[in-house]
């Protein structure tokens, strides 16, 4: 492993995200990667993998996620896998954000997130994976 | 990991936030404003706040929410760049004022 890519294989366990977030963190100091574009990848890795085990094991079987972070130019790239049930979270519709506080609701707010704070975003169904690949702009 | 201290400032309660808000530790803070007097006015100073998903602007919509339901005001203080991003591309920034930092929010806020 060089520092300009990281391959993560995880089970579907919530208990992995201090320590996957703290793998990633070490790799963007060591990738030399700024603070806007680490934090909006680190995002998008907490948010796929909380959702994934929330939602996409729902008989509670085991399951293998998969993170790979690649530098490459001017851009990081992020493939995020799952071998959960078939879901396009870019598919769903984006949250209420200009109704009144009471009618607010953070459903679908990190996937929301997730899509706007990234440059590209993309989703297949390969191999019976969800395979998320996303593009993050490292100027910024 | 996440630490949280209350520091009372005159009729203010400031409750700050060290550390990360995610799904792990976001209940945390859950708990602690849930046992907070809700009326009056609530500052939730995050200049030490270094991350925040969802689940975290789950916690500060709930805590909104009660504390307005309450008559009472809530505002946040402090934002690193990142964390202001987030706020303002969920749509937080035009529901909750937000200051630059503690003495400007107790400052306009009292």
């Amino acid at each position: 492993m060089t520092d300009t890519e990281l391959d993560l294989r995880l089970p579907n366990d919530l208990a992995e995200l201090d320590g996957l977030s703290s793998r990633i963190e070490a790799f963007m100091e060591a990738a030399g990667i700024g603070p806007t574009p680490a934090y909006r990848l680190q995002l998008a890795v907490d948010e796929f993998f909380n959702n994934a085990v929330d939602y996409g094991y729902p008989d509670g079987r085991a399951g293998e996620i998969v993170i790979e972070v690649r530098r490459e130019g001017d851009k990081l790239h992020l493939v995020f896998s799952d071998d959960g049930d078939p879901f396009d979270p870019f598919a769903a519709p984006a949250p209420d954000l200009e109704g009144a506080l009471e009618e607010r609701h953070v459903g679908g707010l990190g996937v929301h997130l997730v899509r706007t704070l990234c440059d590209s975003f993309a989703y297949a169904r390969e191999k019976d994976r969800n395979v998320k690949r996303l593009t993050f702009a490292l100027a910024g | 990991m996440i630490h949280i201290d209350r520091i009372v400032a005159g009729t203010i309660v400031v409750t700050a936030v060290k550390g990360r808000l995610d799904s792990s530790s976001s209940p945390k803070l859950e708990e602690f404003l849930a046992g907070a007097p809700s009326e009056g006015t609530l500052l939730l100073d995050f200049a030490e706040l270094t991350y925040i998903s969802s689940a975290g602007l789950r916690v500060v919509l709930k805590a909104t929410k009660m504390v307005r339901g309450a008559g009472g005001t809530l505002a946040v203080c402090g934002l690193i760049p990142q964390v202001h991003e987030v706020f303002d591309v969920s749509g937080f920034s035009s529901l909750i004022p937000i200051h630059p930092s503690r003495e400007a929010a107790l400052a306009t806020m009292t």
